[in-house]
């Protein structure tokens, strides 16, 4: 068994060196199409809570060029980095590739659903982004329209899907997605109890 | 809550997710609180540029610090809330404390995982300056998609070795 784990934990190491390339192939490979895809679904979600509909998400190269119909052509307008945002789609791939045996039962499946939970937070993280724009750059409108606790929350929901969700997913989602075999390579199966002298609970 | 997820958490693999997402989430509250952000984040950040400088001075470079900002005549760059390897150590810390091992593991982790964050930062900021210098069109990419996703495979890949190392070792 303590042999098995080890050949595992090789393969591992081995497996990364080529895991973290085809991800980034994919990545740029899917990358066009999914950025009209994120800016066309924040775009729709933003306007679901609109009275008239009125904002605009387009992407011009990499960016998403945020701003909203009902203003004058001269007011402002953001461009923000799309790859910002889902650039955390490459280490989440390579590190589920990486592992051994990770298409054993329902990895596909769990991939799938590794993809959407990341998809789902790229466009909230979007959505944040334009309604934290709106309710903070766009001058007297934004004080009229938006209030302090508004602005508040909205600040820390563009932080928290900007810093936080976006560099923890991909240890989350590998671990919670594959955790027995995440658990099996790093030696804490079920089988096995982890070194827990003197520890706290 | 359904069964399966109580089930879930019952195990040793439920139990240190549950921690680590806890942790997790206080960790990263903390350091988004103001005085926080001012009298903590701020000046480490100030420190991790000063880390730079250094290692571009030993290369060579006439690079200063002002601020947040390291320069030289050749090349800037500001170095910002997430540009200082703090969300790497986070990462890192938190799959520390969360995991169950002697707490004299855990410290010895979080000091080494420390040390080779602050070393990769510094090799990261090296690399980007270098970048900015030779190749200016490609500083953008290799900022946020290359030295991002580096940092947190970084990351992870430290856990894993010390959990494999430190933490199961004995069990084997």
């Amino acid at each position: 068994m303590p042999r098995k784990k080890a050949s595992n934990r090789r393969a591992f190491w081995r497996r990364l060196r080529w895991s973290v390339p085809t991800a980034l192939l994919l990545w740029l490979i899917f990358r066009g199409p999914y950025n009209t895809f994120l800016a066309f679904s924040a775009e729709k979600l933003c306007r679901l809570f609109e009275n008239p509909p009125a904002t605009r998400v387009v992407v011009e190269e990499d960016k998403a060029v945020i701003g909203r119909e009902d203003m004058r052509t001269g007011s402002g307008w953001l461009g923000y980095s799309l790859t910002q945002i889902h650039f955390n789609f490459i280490p989440t791939l390579a590190l589920i590739l990486a592992l051994p045996g990770w298409r054993r039962g329902e990895g596909w499946q769990k991939l799938v659903w590794a993809i959407t939970v990341l998809a789902a937070s790229h466009v909230l993280a979007l959505v944040f982004h334009v309604q934290f724009f709106f309710a903070t750059s766009l001058g007297p409108w934004s004080y009229a329209t938006y209030s302090d606790t508004a602005r508040n929350v909205l600040g820390f929901l563009q932080y928290f899907f900007d810093i936080p969700l976006t560099f923890t997913l991909p240890l989350l989602l590998w671990v919670g997605l594959y955790w027995e075999e995440v658990l099996d390579l790093v030696g804490f199966s079920g089988a096995v109890e982890p070194n827990t002298q003197g520890s706290a609970p | 809550m359904s069964r399966s997820l109580r089930q879930f958490l019952k195990t040793p693999a439920g139990r240190f997710l549950a921690r680590y997402a806890v942790i997790l989430a206080v960790a990263f509250a903390f350091i988004a609180l103001k005085p926080v952000n001012d009298h903590v984040v701020n000046p480490y950040t100030t420190f991790v540029a000063h880390e730079g400088a250094l290692a571009l001075r030993l290369l060579g470079e006439e690079a200063t610090v002002n601020n947040r900002i390291l320069s030289s005549r050749r090349f800037a760059v500001a170095i910002y809330n997430g540009c200082n390897g703090l969300e790497a150590i986070l990462i890192f810390a938190c799959g520390i404390l969360a995991f169950p091992a002697p707490w004299r593991s855990k410290f010895l982790g979080l000091a080494l995982g420390f040390l080779g964050i602050q070393l990769f930062n510094v090799v990261r900021i090296v690399a980007l300056y270098y970048t900015g210098v030779f190749k200016p069109a490609w500083f953008s990419t290799a900022h946020v998609l290359v030295w991002q996703s580096l940092v947190i495979l970084f990351a992870v890949s430290m856990w894993i070795l010390w959990v494999q190392r430190y933490a199961t070792q004995k069990s084997q």
